[in-house]
């Protein structure tokens, strides 16, 4: 078995509001899937339906292999959540409220609370109420109650939520090392691309309830998002160069001034080379990539259609 | 079961329940003693007739300060968490729901019971006692008083302890605080009233019955709690 999530046709309905249709998805074993999607996209609620909270109106969830129920209650061992804010007992410390989270989930390890502050960097607090702490603070105990059980699939839901340009770039490492140190796999949802496109292996785009696209990051940085852009006086020239001189088809006249090319049949020396050799007047070229957000904006706007 | 109860006491803090039922006790004894120090001496209209009405009204008014306090401990341990969000966290734990709220609920259950009859004994002794010194009441104390007393607080325990749940189905409606506390007062009102010594709650049928339907009703609200959203 390899996937730990599949989901499908999951749908759910409020009050004939449609706020997850039809969501067919499939997370593998040892993968940081990033879900990715506007605010009201239905991310949460699909992440609490994976949970049991919410039950679905239609379709079916699978976890590590058995089909979740309303009363199924064993999967929720192997699975650390945060969902929205987290909520804490706030008159308990922090330390009682990840005893008291071990003691539901059943997991005994001497140690265990510690190490989770220590790896979501707080320390010396483990004593003040809950009701004390700033947002950012708050954010991290959350992924600190999520992670200490040292969960097989760990659902985070906009995890980096709060939390200062340093706490993201601590966290992004962080679960970086759980994914590749402790196996775990992680369903991440944010409205953040660049933070998503950091760390994912996979990515879900949600959009109104519906799952437009379900890509591997790999294939879509290898797919649509590199190419070369040479800005010169003569396009046309240009491209005769590059269709004749070069064997270079694969290549987009972009208005007066520019010309893409898709794919590089020759290194860019020689295409330097090529272009100067034939008195192409040059004045830049640019390897650029599509960024994640090009390609969720073209997605969403387009209706899936991409 | 234990376990989870242990952990709820854990989470509430174990101490403000004892504190909680001891301030109570003082606080009906004060009021109690008052009355007895204040009406007792006059002999035109003595306040208490027996030692048997003496008991009954120790016995009622304990028992209305305690389905009220129960509806407040219900507000806390479950329209609380609903509130608080942390109903979701505890749902999302690999236990059972209907584990969850049984321990919550027979807690409130048996807190109420053992506090009733616990309070019963306590204040009813001291009164007993003061009385026999001070002599206010013109009766004397005998094992067929106590007997018959201490049956019916026990029956009158089980029926408060079984009413104080009723409060959790109005509450659990619209989640709310305030209406689960109003419940309780009414069903105080109607229940453990007294006019010219005729309570609803002297025909034992009345609060047993209640008692019954509070324990159906919660079992009823219970029994589909897997197949509720909770957000």
């Amino acid at each position: 078995m390899t996937e730990i999530i599949r989901t499908r046709l999951l749908s759910k309905t409020y009050d004939k509001a449609d706020v997850v249709t039809n969501v067919s998805m499939k997370v593998g074993r040892g993968e940081i899937y990033g879900f990715l999607g506007p605010n009201g996209a239905g991310k949460s609620t699909l992440m609490k339906m994976l949970l049991n909270l919410v039950k679905p109106t239609g379709g079916e969830i699978e976890l590590f292999g058995e089909r979740l129920l309303p009363g199924t209650i064993e999967p929720l061992k192997r699975i650390g959540h945060m969902i929205e804010a987290p909520v804490f007992y706030e008159k308990l410390t922090a330390e009682q409220n990840l005893e008291l989270h071990c003691e539901y989930m059943g997991y005994h390890r001497p140690g265990a609370i510690k190490e989770a502050l220590e790896m979501v960097q707080l320390r010396g607090i483990e004593n003040k109420p809950v009701k004390q702490f700033s947002l950012g603070m708050r954010q991290r105990l959350g992924i600190a109650r999520a992670i200490c059980t040292r969960p097989e699939l760990l659902i985070l839901d906009e995890p980096i939520n709060g939390l200062d340009p340093e706490g993201i770039q601590e966290t992004r490492s962080l679960f970086r090392r759980l994914c590749d140190e402790y196996g775990m796999t992680l369903l991440i949802s944010s409205h953040m691309l660049a933070e998503i496109e950091q760390i994912a292996d996979t990515i879900g785009v949600l959009d109104r309830g519906r799952l437009l696209e379900e890509v591997s990051m790999e294939s879509i940085r290898k797919s649509r998002t590199e190419y070369v852009e040479i800005t010169t006086t003569d396009v046309k020239l240009c491209a005769v160069v590059l269709d004749d001189r070069l064997g270079i088809r694969n290549y987009k006249i972009v208005g007066n001034t520019a010309v893409r090319i898709y794919e590089m049949t020759i290194t860019q020396e020689e295409l330097f080379k090529g272009l100067i050799l034939n008195d192409v007047p040059v004045t830049a070229i640019n390897r650029r990539h599509h960024s994640l957000e090009e390609y969720f904006l073209d997605l969403t706007r387009g209706g899936g259609q991409a | 079961m234990m376990h989870l109860i242990k952990l709820e006491l854990k989470k509430g803090k174990m101490g403000g329940y004892l504190w909680g039922s001891l301030i109570t006790y003082a606080v009906i004894l004060g009021f109690l003693l008052l009355i007895y120090l204040v009406e007792g001496p006059t002999q035109t209209e003595p306040i208490f007739q027996s030692n048997a009405e003496m008991l009954g009204l120790i016995d009622t008014l304990i028992r209305a300060t305690f389905i009220i306090y129960a509806s407040v401990l219900l507000a806390k341990l479950v329209i609380g968490e609903f509130q608080n969000k942390t109903m979701a966290l505890l749902f999302a734990y690999p236990v059972s729901r209907k584990k969850l709220l049984a321990a919550k609920l027979s807690m409130v259950f048996v807190w109420t019971l053992a506090n009733v009859i616990i309070a019963n004994f306590l204040i009813g002794t001291i009164f007993l006692t003061v009385n026999a010194n001070l002599g206010y009441v013109p009766d004397t104390i005998s094992s067929e008083l106590l007997i018959n007393h201490g049956i019916s607080v026990i029956t009158n325990a089980l029926a408060a302890a079984g009413m104080s749940l009723l409060p959790l189905t109005i509450g659990m409606r619209k989640k709310s605080v305030p209406s689960t506390i109003v419940t309780a007062v009414l069903l105080v009102m109607v229940v453990c009233s007294n006019n010219m010594g005729f309570s609803l709650g002297s025909i034992i049928a009345i609060p047993l019955s209640l008692a019954a339907l509070g324990i159906l009703l919660t079992l009823l609200s219970i029994r589909n709690i897997d197949r509720v959203d909770v957000a």
